[in-house]
């Protein structure tokens, strides 16, 4: 077991909270709630607070208004109370590469109050849970990139956090760093622990298959489970991408335009057969410039893109704030 | 929780900062071996300049070791606030403060190892001294270690307020390795001010090495222990001072800019 200890439940409660960097307002009045085995992913592209949120919650960044509990503890109050229940997985790898994968594992152990037997039996089993075992005495630095991101990981679950927060730890992992990271979350929750997993990739959100949480320029915009939000906001679409800005086709168009993106241009398709032959022909001279089409099945992506008016993937390797 | 686990987290940090520091051991025993070479280089200087001060018994030894054990202690100021900048180009920072450390914890445990490496420079410059060059301090060992503690704690203190006034490494490197220098110019450590034109005498006392110095000599030079007492009172009131520097300008969420 590398999940949990015995305790009271792991919970996370974010009520009201709204945080500004310098006047720019990062987080307006977010709310959320984590319950014990629960994995909540958040999604937002570039700049929608989902890295000001984390570091909220962890006490790194203080909030402006707002109440954070974590596991009943008021986190902004007794904010060193509250990180003995928390595990954070920054985006960034952080490791002391000088010294070796146990020695970083004890230091992250000793702080969170692990000692002796105790300590070394939690490294050697959230060593195993991630296939380090056999690397536990490399030195961090000389480890593979896949490597380097299970240990940096390893650092954030030693002490059998209550709270996990994942800020796009799978960021520049390979396939098989991806499955294992994506295998233990799931198994945290399944031990009991609350998972907040902010990612810019979807297909991680339906492999976890937990809630979901859209934000929007420091707000919540939509939240539910991913069935409940493609059905409630996901239609298909038919996706037209030209050289260069898509073209406006004037008032007289009968698709329905949901955005319009750059080269892109998106229809709504209840039938996307007839809208792409209704399209290709109010284009005109304009269909000299399209370069592909794309039918998008209703999806957590189209739900997203419903929901935003951008495509997620546009997001893919930016960084939040 | 128990009432130990702050100084038990104190003492994991300094652990693991030993640990890291132990992993680059060659400037550490360049910290030891150049003043060592340097005693033994100025040491007969020393003996004819002492000798016209009136100490005619003097060897050199009584201001050659404690001299470079204050200029070269000096350079712990930069490891002291390099602990700090590493930890931004390494990105664990900011997994350190998410951690259940607090603050203070962080700080001390990054001085400790710091203040450990201090004490050993000092006790082989003093031991070599004794072994080689008939250093022997008359106030006896245990006031000679105390002026050490109390130079060395303001260095620290300085190093810490470092942190909190510097942007990058690189401004932190610069302070330390120039007030190193001058520090020993104004302080007395290369010539003994009674020496230096008049306008030193009056900076002098501004710099922390004028007292670490006058302290040395009392307790090296001096008719007793007791006369070292206001240079220590004067090191530890600036120690106070760059610790009150460091709690206003120390921002634990402010990005620091490591080496490139």
């Amino acid at each position: 077991m590398i999940g949990p200890g015995a305790g009271p439940a792991a919970r996370l409660e974010v009520r009201g909270l709204s945080k500004a960097y310098g006047g720019h307002p990062a987080l307006r009045g977010v709310d959320l709630t984590i319950e014990p085995g629960q994995i909540v992913c958040l999604l937002g592209h570039n700049g929608a607070g989902k890295t000001t949120l984390v570091s909220v919650v962890c006490g790194l960044r203080r909030a402006d208004a707002g109440t954070v509990r974590v596991d009943g503890i008021d986190a902004l109050a007794h904010p060193a109370r509250a990180r003995r229940r928390i595990g954070l997985v920054p985006q960034e790898l952080g490791l002391y590469g000088a010294l070796r994968v146990r020695d970083n594992l004890r230091l992250f152990a000793e702080l969170a109050g692990l000692h002796g037997r105790v300590r070394d039996r939690r490294i050697a089993e959230v060593a195993q849970a991630l296939g380090l075992t056999p690397l536990l005495d490399r030195r961090a630095g000389t480890l593979s990139g896949g490597e380097k991101r299970r240990a940096h990981t390893a650092m954030a679950l030693v002490h059998r956090p209550l709270l996990l927060l994942l800020d796009e730890p799978t960021t520049g992992s390979d396939v098989e760093t991806r499955a294992a990271l994506l295998t233990l979350v799931q198994r945290l929750a399944d031990e009991g622990a609350g998972i907040c997993y902010s990612t810019h990739y979807l297909p991680e959100v339906e492999a976890l298959g937990g809630g979901v949480v859209i934000l929007e320029e420091g707000r919540v915009i939509a939240r539910g489970g991913v069935a409940e939000l493609v059905a409630a906001h996901a239609q298909p679409l038919v996706e037209l991408l030209f050289e260069g800005p898509a073209p406006d086709l004037g008032p007289g168009f009968s698709c329905d335009v949901v955005s319009r993106d750059g080269p892109r241009l998106r229809l709504g398709a209840p039938d996307p057969a007839r809208t792409v032959t209704t399209a290709l022909a109010a284009l005109g001279v304009e269909a000299g410039r399209l370069r592909g089409i794309d039918i998008l099945r209703p999806s957590l992506e189209s739900a997203y893109l419903a929901l935003t008016g951008r495509r997620f993937e546009t997001a893919a390797g930016d960084s939040a704030p | 929780m128990s009432g130990l686990e702050p100084i038990r987290r104190t003492l994991a940090l300094a652990r693991h900062e030993l640990a890291l520091l132990l992993t680059d051991l060659e400037p550490v025993i360049v910290l030891i071996a150049m003043p060592i070479a340097m005693i033994a280089f100025l040491q007969p200087v020393y003996h004819s300049m002492l000798a016209g001060l009136g100490h005619r018994h003097a060897t050199g030894a009584q201001q050659t070791v404690p001299g470079m054990i204050v200029m070269f202690a000096f350079f712990l100021v930069g490891y002291v606030g390099f602990n700090f900048f590493r930890e931004h180009s390494r990105n664990t920072w900011e997994r350190l403060r998410a951690s259940p450390a607090r603050p203070l914890e962080i700080i001390a445990g990054k001085i400790l190892p710091v203040l450990l490496m201090g004490a050993f420079q000092m006790a082989v410059l003093a031991g070599v001294g004794r072994a080689l060059f008939g250093f022997d301090p008359q106030a006896g060992w245990a006031a000679f270690a105390l002026v050490g503690a109390s130079y060395l704690l303001c260095l620290a203190g300085l190093g810490v307020a470092l942190v909190g006034v510097c942007r990058t490494s690189q401004q932190v490197n610069a302070f330390a390795n120039l007030g190193a220098i001058l520090g020993a110019g104004l302080g007395g450590a290369l010539v003994p001010v009674a020496l230096l034109p008049g306008w030193v005498h009056a900076v002098a006392p501004a710099v922390p090495t004028y007292w670490a110095m006058r302290g040395f000599e009392s307790v090296v030079l001096g008719g007793g222990a007791g006369e070292m007492w206001p240079s220590v009172l004067v090191l530890l009131a600036f120690t106070a001072g760059f610790v009150a520097l460091a709690a206003t300008t120390l921002r634990f969420a402010e990005t620091k800019q490591g080496w490139e």
